[in-house]
């Protein structure tokens, strides 16, 4: 069996920044496991523009920003394997060391490594997760899919669009669509505000005089073979549809942007703790899980609004996994970090309190004039004020050490 | 025109079985189908019990065929090779007249030659599964889990096999008898025939009509159901049924599925139409409510899907009362078999039912055995139930069993395209997922579903357009982005 | 007049308000860089916008090279340009940055390739 240092699970952008970070760091035995043809995961889809300008400070398409990276695995000849996917993560109870299986057309390909890096992204939430009710008929497509028929394989999904949700990549493709010729009658969004990045429903909406209807959600599918119409109702404040607010669109299809979920079937085969809020892995600082050698980034760790944040993330894993490989170990991390009722969840949730570390997190709804605080034993140890704060933006702050102690847990709360 | 000895009109588990036993004879077999594939309508849009027959009137047909079809199970499954596990069953109570009830039904249960039912106490049931609601529960051990769907394609391509032809797309629009045939005509052709069987399930009494027999009243008892992920079927490992009303029928029940998801459903209201499959809020919302009461994990973050059945059943116009499976063949209307009102338990009675129907035929022709029949069906080995070794060699046998094509149920494209070329020639997006899980999980198609409608295209040489995701008029797509000009 | 903008220049998406008289920008705020600015006053006079698409490959390993222009475009030509890239078609392979319209309509950008797509082995 094959021995390596760090074996890296996905070759998108996550997994390819940390590729990258560890080889400039000196750690050379790794490999990365690609269950695609090319690396670059869900990037080569996203061909609007919009990435890299924290990162690279300029702004590309996402099979540029992708390329980025895989040019610098090439050119540092960085070991990795396409076509290859993961089916098991196992850890060796008495020597910690990490078995990962993969199939490949080459055989099952079994690897041993000190660490695993996760990074394997997150899927999109479905038709059936939401429950909506109606009939079953061809034409309804999350935005993720009818995004890969498009972009990558060339196949127009439909002509007459109605989109359910107002996450990123349901606006993106509502402009996408519009583009090629397809009528993209509206985007009605469940919730109150809308929840994908304020620039996309002006470029990518308004731009094209596509409505946004806030607190409105489709309540029939209607369609036998082909979709031919949805209904929408209003909602109230408890997101149920108000009775006689139906009104019914004809349509042949139906794109669903509705919510993105880290993919940690792996994470769990491998023991992997995952957190309620964040359907991610619990991390500490150095991103390292429940299990000892494993670490994550990326999507799979947190759903991020901007992919310069992902790859930022996964350089930070490759620092703290580098440190790890040598040894130099990890401060170990007993404190925990709590959240109130404002913010959904917060990376990393344990904290050494010895060293800086930048905290990511979300807010639940809508916020103005507020600020953010993290207190440690009645302390204010960082704090940010927002003029707003939105739910569609990851929020990120660093936070000293010198501020910290090591006894207290850290609660982070949104003060208005 | 097309010649045929028996043409079995419906495609659903009971059709299906009828052409598998027609097949062990030497016959000209035509089975049509108005879908596009086998088992569209309510043979797959169930709970997939294989029901041990204790609800059912001693001496019915329904009765008879449950515990014959029950007791046989094991057998068939090993020779179609499909999914099925003898789970046994808690039917559980919470007051007196659940008591009473289930008491009943165990009377009946014996009567009827069910074997091995007994009370178990609250302490009991905990052993048998702890996350089973109720107070005091009946254990049935004979009854069992299948996917309906498997088995309706395993009879099928069984019967393909062995000779019997699906004709997909044909939907019956009138019969006209000659001197030793008939003549059926579907929206695109006619077909010749000696003799015919009706297995239209639903749509039976209007075939039935046209074989000269009545036009029997029936009605239908829609019923809706979530499908759990299997990150719930861990905390349930037999099905858990609320104990029966006075009538002998069933509502909301949790049942595990044989691939380890969990099913919540089915509720009943009444539907006048036979092709009303849409799911409600209002029956969805109900289900989470009764649910709860069966299994203690039928949480919203577990759903992955959710679907609609019928039960159409044939009932008394003058009482009101639901009546037994008809299965006629008479004098006045030579060479045809008329099963109406086969509803639940269709899918454990089919065989049964099939034998039946096959045996009119065989008295009054005694045909000529069929030498080469073969009763196996190997099926399309499945990756993800092998062991490593197994998973290794097939590899190596075969590439593409080494390329995961859906990852949330571990199906490979060796898999998918075994599927694609099906013994039946289905070839729409729903077909291949029916054969191979693809798709099923929790992801319910976002990472494979492009593969899949992609090698559909390869594998047949098919455009896009022509791409169908189950029915007729469901194409996937819509022309191409681009076009060289 | 106060008017109220969504700065697209970068993620942030700052919510400007500007108080403006015809064309002319009196003041911002709420803008977080100088860019802020300079959106507004793109936006009252000419509002510039960038957009994606994709091309046809000629014997690719993939069916389309997706592309973007390298630079901005007047938004109400956003049309006229997508008529130009549904008309074009590259053989492949494809390099980043490959361009496939010099100067689109005269627009002063030109679409360029933004994938590696290589030849159909």
């Amino acid at each position: 069996m094959r021995q390596l240092d760090t074996v890296i699970i996905g070759g998108g952008p996550a997994g390819l920044s940390a590729a990258v970070r560890l080889w400039e760091k000196g750690i050379r035995n790794l490999l990365i496991l690609e269950r695609e043809k090319q690396l670059g995961g869900i990037l080569r889809q996203c061909i609007h523009d919009g990435f890299g300008l924290t990162r690279f400070g300029e702004t590309l398409s996402g099979p540029e920003y992708a390329q980025r990276f895989i040019s610098q695995v090439e050119e540092f000849d960085i070991p990795y394997i396409t076509d290859t996917t993961v089916i098991d993560i196992s850890v060796e109870e008495d020597t910690g060391k990490k078995k990962v299986v993969a199939a490949s057309k080459d055989g099952l390909l079994e690897f041993e490594a000190k660490t695993v890096i996760l990074t394997m992204g997150c899927r999109e939430r479905t038709r059936g997760a939401i429950s909506i009710p109606g009939e079953r008929p061809a034409g309804v497509y999350t935005a993720g899919v009818a995004q890969a028929y498009i972009n990558l394989q060339n196949k127009m999904v439909g002509r007459e669009v109605v989109i359910l949700g107002s996450g990123d990549i349901g606006m993106i493709m509502a402009r996408r669509m519009t583009l090629e010729g397809a009528h993209v009658q509206a985007v009605f969004e469940v919730q109150p505000y809308a929840s994908g990045l304020p620039r996309n429903i002006l470029q990518c909406l308004d731009d094209y005089g596509i409505p946004l209807y806030l607190s409105h959600t489709v309540t029939e599918i209607r369609g036998r073979e082909r979709l031919e119409s949805v209904v929408v109702s209003q909602v109230d404040e408890r997101m149920q549809p108000i009775k006689g607010t139906e009104k019914e669109y004809p349509c042949d299809t139906l794109i669903l942007s509705v919510g993105l979920i880290p993919e940690n079937e792996l994470s769990l085969a491998a023991g992997v703790e995952l957190d309620p809020r964040s359907k991610g892995a619990v991390v500490d600082e150095h991103h390292q899980t429940s299990v000892p050698g494993v670490f994550a980034a990326g999507n799979v760790l947190q759903v991020h609004d901007l992919v310069d944040f992902v790859s930022m993330e996964a350089e930070e894993l490759a620092d703290s996994v580098a440190a790890y490989l040598r040894e130099d170990g990890l401060t170990p991390c007993g404190l925990s970090v709590m959240t109130d009722g404002n913010v959904t969840h917060t990376i990393p949730q344990r904290i050494s309190g010895t060293e800086d570390f930048k905290l990511s997190m979300r807010v639940r709804r809508p916020m103005k004039d507020c600020r953010i605080e993290l207190v440690q034993g009645g302390q204010v140890v960082a704090e940010r004020r927002m003029k707003k704060a939105i739910p569609a933006e990851m929020i990120q702050i660093p936070v000293k050490a010198a501020k910290l102690n090591e006894k207290e847990d850290l609660e982070v709360k949104v003060v208005c | 025109m097309r010649e045929y000895d028996v043409m079995v009109i419906g495609a659903g588990v009971v059709g299906c079985a009828v052409a598998r036993e027609l097949s062990r004879y030497r016959l000209r077999i035509g089975v049509l189908e108005k879908e596009l594939d086998v088992a569209c309508g309510n043979s797959s849009r169930n709970t997939g019990m294989l029901h041990a027959g204790f609800t059912y009137k001693p001496g019915t047909l329904k009765a008879e065929c449950a515990v014959e079809g029950n007791q046989e199970f094991d057998q068939v499954a090993k020779e179609l090779n499909v999914p099925f596990k003898r789970t046994g069953k808690l039917v559980v109570g919470f007051t007196d007249h659940d008591r009473e009830n289930i008491l009943k039904f165990k009377a009946i249960g014996e009567q009827n030659g069910v074997k091995g039912m007994r009370m178990v106490t609250k302490e009991e049931m905990a052993a048998i599964d702890p996350h089973a609601g109720g107070e005091f529960a009946m254990y049935v051990p004979s009854s069992g889990i299948l996917d309906p769907m498997q088995y309706t394609i395993a009879l099928a391509e069984n019967a393909a096999m062995n000779g019997a032809q699906f004709l997909f797309g044909q939907k019956v629009v009138g019969m006209e008898r000659e001197e030793e045939t008939y003549r059926i005509r579907t929206e695109k052709e006619t077909f010749s025939t000696r003799w015919v069987i009706n297995c239209a399930g639903m749509y039976a009494p209007e075939i039935s009509e046209m074989m000269g027999y009545p036009n029997y009243p029936t009605k239908g008892f829609k019923g809706e159901y979530f499908i759990l992920d299997k990150k719930a079927g861990k905390y349930l490992g037999i099905p858990v049924y609320p104990a029966p009303n006075d009538n002998g029928g069933f509502m909301t029940h949790a049942t595990p599925t044989v691939d380890g998801n969990v099913l919540v459903g089915p509720d009943s209201y009444v539907t006048e139409d036979r092709e009303d499959y849409a799911v409600t809020k209002e029956h969805l919302d109900g289900l989470i409510a009764d649910g709860r009461k069966m299994f203690d994990h039928m949480e919203p973050q577990y759903f992955i899907r959710n679907f609609a059945g019928i039960r159409w059943k044939r009932y008394d116009p003058e009482t009101g009362a639901i009546l037994d499976f008809l299965l006629e063949a008479d004098d006045g209307h030579p060479r045809t078999v008329n099963l109406v009102g086969i509803e639940s338990p269709g899918i454990t009675c089919a065989l049964p039912l099939a034998r039946r129907a096959v045996k009119k035929l065989v008295e009054k022709e005694q045909p000529e055995a069929n030498e080469a029949f073969q009763p196996n069906r190997p099926g399309i080995r499945r990756f993800s139930e092998m062991t490593e070794e197994e998973k290794k060699a097939a590899i190596q046998e075969d590439r593409d069993y080494g390329e995961i094509v859906c990852r949330c149920e571990t199906v490979t494209r060796a898999e998918i395209r075994q599927a694609i070329h099906n013994p039946l020639g289905v070839h729409t997006v729903t077909g291949i997922k029916n054969r191979t899980r693809a798709t099923m999980g929790r992801c319910q198609g976002g990472y494979c579903e492009t593969r899949i409608t992609h090698m559909i295209e390869e594998e047949l040489g098919v455009a896009p357009e022509d791409v169908r995701y189950s029915k007729e008029g469901g194409y996937m797509f819509m022309g191409k982005v681009r076009e060289e000009q | 007049m106060l008017k109220e903008f969504t700065c697209i220049m970068c993620p942030r998406g700052c919510e400007v308000t500007a108080e403006v008289e015809g064309k002319e920008v009196l003041s911002v705020e709420g803008n977080f860089c100088p860019k802020g600015r300079e959106y507004v006053l793109q936006e009252l006079t000419n509002p510039m916008r960038n957009i994606s698409s994709s091309v046809l490959v000629r014997g690719g390993e993939l069916p389309l090279a997706s592309v973007r222009l390298n630079g901005l475009i007047p938004k109400d030509r956003i049309f006229d340009v997508m008529a130009e890239i549904r008309k074009t078609a590259v053989d492949a392979p494809t390099a980043i940055g490959q361009v496939v319209i010099e100067n689109v309509l005269g627009l002063g950008c030109d679409v360029v390739v933004t994938k590696m797509v290589g030849r159909r082995e």
